[in-house]
């Protein structure tokens, strides 16, 4: 895939992981403690619960690494000026021409040759023809 | 014609071709390529002219510096520096103050789109490189070709030299 495709696919990768970092942290949170009125939240142990720490860590690792992958294209970006790309484009256009004249002098030429050698060809088959003596 | 129906049916200009074969002359020329016009297509108009709209047409808030010349790589990861931090923000504000989260939101939104345009203007540049890539290889083909044709051309000159000598040879 093209460079720049890669970069627009990697700005949609963060946005993704972006998205599923606040999405499933929200999701998944254990309540909290709102105000000294009401009592602690009771949170049972499970599984899951304990899991949940490692979740972030994971994600916002994730994240930077796109981050990171990002800068990494973005560097590998092969840019020049514009003016200096009109420039390269018209001479190569130029060069272009010139070549494709010559090939067509060289195509003509050989043309030529190769009707010469047929002709030549056909002669000397007929005068082949004309020495067999029939029997 | 049967602009709205759902199975509509062909054009019904394939009549005009019908006596083709025996006058070519008969039938009408095709229709000339559109200049500057506007012209509708599925409903929706269109004009000819195709340049990605700037950033102030969608009526988004452009966030670099718009010059003559833009350092494109400088631009790209400064957004992404500052998309960064905006999203650490927007998970700063929803652990603070949980409601507020509808303008970092935005925030990143406004982040995403400037990113996007940029890389939609970087296209042009990418279609002229690849114009320039095709010029190349097109030359390097055609010096290629009459390579070929020259060697080809010594080739059979060099045998009908040969050719000549041995007939000359036979000769008595």
């Amino acid at each position: 895939m093209d460079i720049i495709s890669q970069l627009q696919e990697q700005v949609n990768t963060i946005a993704l992981l972006a998205l599923n970092t606040f999405g499933t942290l929200q999701r998944d949170a254990p309540p909290v403690r709102l105000s000294p009125n009401y009592p602690e939240p009771t949170t049972k142990l499970s599984e899951e619960t304990i899991n949940i720490a490692e979740h972030p860590k994971a994600m916002s690792a994730a994240l930077v690494e796109a981050a990171k992958k990002f800068d990494a294209l973005v560097s590998a970006l092969p840019l020049s000026g514009e003016e200096a790309q009109l420039k390269k484009i018209a001479e190569l256009q130029a060069e272009n021409e010139a070549v494709g004249l010559e090939l067509e002098k060289q195509l003509k030429a050989a043309e030529q040759e190769l009707k010469q050698v047929q002709e030549l060809f056909h002669q000397a088959a007929d005068n082949c023809l004309n020495l067999k003596k029939p029997y | 014609m049967a602009t709205s129906s759902s199975y509509p049916p062909p054009p019904p200009y394939y009549r005009l071709y019908k006596d083709y074969l025996e006058d070519p002359k008969s039938a009408p020329e095709p229709p000339p390529p559109i200049h500057d016009a506007t012209y509708p297509l599925f409903g929706a108009t269109y004009t000819t002219d195709v340049v990605l709209p700037s950033l102030e047409d969608q009526g988004v808030r452009q966030l670099y510096p718009n010059g003559p010349n833009i350092d494109f790589k400088k631009v790209l990861q400064s957004l992404n520096r500052d998309l960064q931090l905006h999203i650490l923000e927007l998970a700063d504000v929803l652990v603070e103050r949980p409601s507020q989260y509808a303008r970092r939101v935005e925030d990143i939104s406004l982040i995403f789109k400037n990113l996007h345009h940029v890389l939609n203007s970087l296209r042009p540049h990418q279609a002229r490189a690849t114009l320039i890539h095709i010029l190349e290889c097109q030359i390097q083909r055609r010096k290629q070709a009459i390579e070929d044709i020259k060697r080809r051309r010594e080739e059979a000159q060099r045998l009908l030299k040969e050719s000549l000598q041995t007939l000359d040879g036979h000769q008595p």
